[in-house]
């Protein structure tokens, strides 16, 4: 399973300077990803997840902790290299109505990617046609829609284009923020499958990065699950689904509606709602939620156990847990 | 693949302008102000063709005997308390007020927008100096202002024209500062940042054209406001100075003769109005037809 | 027919009249709620589901939207026929609607308190300042919010609570039919299930009949007892929770259910429906799936098919049902 590591991010961490304090946004995040291979991130708002996918790219500068690209440590690059670097760690946005200048064409807006990048450059007009072109073809989308604006395309569409621009640089890394959740059903599959056969054809590595557990269930080779800045638990994607043992990955996993109305899954109905994440109490950070905290819980940090090979969690009682797995 | 998209492409400023047409009062203002400009083009060229002797003839020449005419076949606006004919000097003094007021609004455009948009892209403390200095501006009347910068370095066109410019400055830099924030923190702007867009770039093809519309729509009711100044400086004897022809001096001159002739102070005032109102007309109309929340 | 039927929908026909041409919102809608019951409307956006909601309320904006036909029969009386002052009546009262967006469908600068007493107050204009504020304590407890929060102003709640609100606004004169459009869309997984929880006690504690809007069959499974499949205004599918799930007849149903990537079951790859849903303002002349069907034929684009019931209660447009049953 050792693939080959692209992307190594080690004792990551995110704070935002608030009127209230300090917001921790990513607190002490560690893993790391191979070449061609997909990591979901899955959390529910304010749980950091997007804010980690940014840091990663440098699009926040991380607070501490190291982010190694193909074993060079980019935490620290100047601008100039990060322009350099970004031809190879891009990142598809979740609004395909808000990630898209309303003022550009789809060809202005895929062109602008190989313009800055200087893949080509302005004068050769026909050769950057062409792979607009080519790009548009690989993403599904219409050629005739060469010259159209965002606003008269539909979310999917706008979000083909988004992928396009992405692909124009050929990166080997791509963070997915949420990019199917603002689509239609139907749609939302039509771009997943996309996804995949790039993937498939050029060997992208994914974050992905989503609150929807089925859709990364269905695309990741491993799982993380945040919560208010914290990993709590990951696993390979079967493990995780099979064997839940996070408190919070349980009640995550019940809470989904199943279309299927002979599945009656026995829902941990969740206490309250996720506090804040500025200034957070030290130890757990789930445990004014959860149904089975105890004095352990509000110690000092909580520290990743492996409860089987590659499954790791970050509760206290995951031993006894580890037995309770409720799927 | 699919019949949804079906229209030929066509821009926002495409859209907005379809929006525009549709909106009958503004058209109409639409439709003065060119009047008012190809009225303006013919007298340029009347003065170029006669070499300014039409002008003097006809504008500038007084003539005792008929003054106060009121309307007729020959001058259908009447004459005025020296005898000109009022027609064509409201006609020869549009370049003056819808000039001077378009220029005087594009300068203000530029150095507020200009000073607007680093304020608002960079924020912190460039953002504090650039919008402290502007509150400064903004707590002085901004006829008051015109007026003190007339009175200190003279009556000339440039001067009224600087202190109306300088005057609308803060109003332009606080529109634009305003819609860089907003789309500034847009999606699409950290999408160019993340394909490692430089500064200028992301000002240039990003920033900017999302906020035109906004300020096109300040703009022209900025030109209404503009024009107005400068009749009103005229008016106080401060801005054009007679016998060149301009409404608010035109005004001014024929507040006395009031009782004498109703022509000579209402033609220019009418014109002044109507100028002023197909110009928020129009205004009202762009913001209607810009506002992307109003599509459909 | 067990219960007493609620609310039946004839032919309901909404169509928008904007600058780029007649959009066809909604084409002849016909559905019925028993008292008690909850039927599901499932559909894309644009399908026309909201439509639907606001048209039973008479809440579509005019101009540019335009009740074209159909009737709306609540308790026996057709309330399309009905004068603004006799809706107002029923608005909030015996029919009210929870709207999608929490963040945006309460007054800022109004404590959640006087917006629930002042629904109760337009309806029950001789109760007393006292007897207000204790029926909005207890609707509160009914919504899981505690007492002591009655004066505080909306941003001081958290989406979930919000949410909360609403629906307390919305049952704070126990309406006989709710409309709720995405009630939980806008929430995290985790508060979706305790919102969802919660409507599901309340309906059952005060027998209000419900018609839940979402694009989420999962929480159309887990909520509702009958559902209907709307596509480009039209129900293409209606039946009984099981029908519509364990025995899908519709070439869209079945397509919708097949794009959902599976938590249950290994899916190597999704298998999604083809293509866009088709302009509202040029919809095809026959079947409107039809462009996007695998299974549609000449005879699919000529005319639109009829509903034809194929198990009591479980209604299909489709003249494909034997082959798409065939090729499956």
């Amino acid at each position: 399973m050792m693939a080959e590591e692209l992307l190594r991010v080690e004792n990551l961490k995110k704070y935002f300077v608030t009127n209230s304090g300090l917001l921790h946004a990513v607190d002490d995040v560690s893993f790391s990803l191979g070449k061609g291979k997909t990591l979901g991130v899955v959390g529910e708002s304010g749980c950091g997840k997007s804010t980690l996918g940014r840091t990663i790219l440098r699009l926040h500068e991380p607070t501490s902790g190291k982010i190694f690209f193909k074993g060079q440590d980019i935490t620290d690059l100047d601008k100039k290299a990060m322009k350099e670097l970004r031809r190879n760690m891009q990142i598809i946005f979740q609004d395909p109505f808000a990630s898209l200048n309303p003022r550009m064409t789809v060809a202005q807006t895929i062109q602008e990617s190989l313009l800055i990048q200087g893949i080509f450059t302005k004068k050769d007009k026909a050769g950057l046609e062409k792979r607009v072109r080519e790009l548009m073809d690989l993403v599904g989308l219409s050629p005739r829609l060469i010259n159209s604006y965002p606003h008269e395309l539909d979310g999917g569409r706008r979000q083909r284009i988004g992928i396009a621009r992405v692909l124009a640089l050929n990166p080997e890394f791509i963070v997915c923020d949420e990019p199917v959740s603002a689509l239609d059903v139907s749609i939302q599959a039509q771009i997943l499958n996309l996804m995949q056969d790039l993937q498939d054809s050029f060997g992208f590595s994914y974050l992905f990065i989503t609150h929807d557990l089925s859709v990364v269930k269905h695309l990741s080779d491993e799982i993380m699950v945040m919560y208010l800045g914290k990993m709590v638990e990951k696993a390979k994607a079967k493990d995780l689904f099979r064997n839940p043992t996070h408190p919070y990955t349980q009640a995550l996993l019940s809470a989904i509606p199943v279309p299927d109305p002979d599945f009656r899954n026995d829902r941990i109905l969740l206490q309250g709602e996720i506090s804040s994440p500025i200034e957070p109490a030290p130890g757990c950070r789930f445990a004014a939620r959860c149904r089975f905290a105890c004095d352990k819980c509000k110690g000092g940090d909580i520290p990743l156990k492996e409860v089987e090979p590659g499954h790791f969690v970050a509760c206290v009682l995951s031993e006894d847990m580890n037995q309770g797995g409720s799927r | 693949m699919s019949e949804a998209v079906k229209k030929t492409q066509r821009s926002l400023w495409m859209d907005a302008w379809r929006r525009l047409r549709k909106n009958r009062l503004a058209m109409i203002g639409l439709g003065f102000i060119l009047l008012l400009v190809v009225l303006a083009l013919f007298t340029v060229a009347v003065d170029i063709v006669t070499k300014g002797t039409f002008y003097d003839e006809h504008v500038i020449k007084q003539n005792l005997r008929l003054r106060l005419q009121g309307p007729s076949a020959e001058h259908i606006f009447g004459l005025d308390e020296f005898g000109r004919d009022i027609f064509l000097r409201v006609i020869w003094a549009i370049r003056y007020s819808l000039f001077m007021g378009t220029v005087a609004i594009a300068i203000s455009v530029v150095i507020g927008s200009f000073l607007g948009a680093i304020a608002g892209f960079y924020g912190k403390v460039t953002d504090n100096v650039i919008m402290r200095i502007m509150d400064i501006f903004l707590a002085i009347p901004s006829m008051l202002l015109a007026l003190a910068i007339v009175a200190a370095f003279g009556t000339s066109l440039t001067n009224v024209l600087m202190a109306i410019a300088i005057s609308y400055v803060p109003t332009f830099a606080r529109t634009v500062r305003a819609s860089v924030l907003t789309v500034k923190d847009q999606e699409y702007i950290e999408a160019a940042r993340a394909l490692g867009a430089s500064d200028a770039r992301i000002i240039g093809k990003y920033i900017i054209p999302n906020c035109l519309a906004p300020l096109i729509v300040q703009a022209s009711l900025g030109v209404a406001g503009a024009i107005l100044s400068i009749a009103g400086l005229s008016f106080l004897g401060l801005g054009i100075q007679p016998p060149t022809p301009e409404w608010g001096s035109m005004l001014s001159n024929a507040r006395s003769y009031i009782r004498d002739g109703w022509h000579i102070t209402v033609i220019p005032g009418l014109m002044i109005m109507l100028t002023i109102l197909s110009l928020n007309l129009l205004g009202d109309g762009l913001r209607d037809a810009l506002d992307p929340r109003l599509k459909n | 027919m067990g219960s007493s039927e609620l609310i039946r929908v004839e032919d309901l026909e909404i169509h928008y009249e904007t600058d780029d041409g007649v959009v066809y919102a909604l084409n002849g809608v016909s559905l019925h709620v028993k008292e008690g019951e909850t039927l599901g409307l499932v559909g894309e956006t644009g399908a026309g589901k909201t439509t639907l909601a606001k048209g039973i309320l008479r809440l579509i904006p005019s101009p540019p939207g335009k009740i074209v036909g159909g009737k709306v029969f609540f308790e026996g009386e057709d309330i399309l026929s009905y004068s603004e002052t006799e809706m107002h009546k029923i608005r909030g009262n015996a029919i009210s609607m929870v709207f999608q967006d929490p963040m945006t469908s309460l007054n800022p600068v109004m404590t959640v308190g006087d917006q629930i007493a002042e629904v109760i107050a337009v309806h029950n204009p001789d109760l007393g300042k006292e007897e207000l504020r204790e029926r909005v304590i207890a609707i509160l407890a009914k919504v899981g919010i505690s007492s002591d929060r009655i004066d505080e102003y909306p941003h001081q709640f958290s989406g979930g609570m919000k949410q909360r609100v609403i629906i307390a606004i919305a049952l704070a004169c126990n309406p006989k039919l709710l409309l709720a459009d995405e009630p939980t869309t806008a929430l995290d997984v985790t508060i979706q299930a305790q919102v969802l929880d919660m409507i599901q006690t309340l309906k059952k504690e005060l027998n209000t009949a419900m018609i839940l809007i979402s694009h989420d069959l999962g929480v159309v499974a887990q909520t509702c007892d009958r559902v209907a499949i709307i596509y480009a205004g039209r129900i293409v599918e209606e039946g009984d929770l099981r029908d519509i799930f364990k025995n899908p007849r519709h070439p869209y149903t079945i397509g919708l259910l097949e794009s959902i990537p599976s938590l249950t079951k290994e899916t190597k790859r999704l298998n999604p429906i083809k293509g866009l849903m088709p302009d509202p303002t040029n919809l095809p002349p026959g079947c409107p799936f039809a462009p996007r069907c695998n299974y549609a034929c000449e005879e699919c684009s000529k005319a639109v098919p009829e509903l034809e019931e194929v198990n009591p209660g479980h209604l299909v447009r489709c003249i494909r049902i034997d082959s798409v049953e065939e090729v499956r």
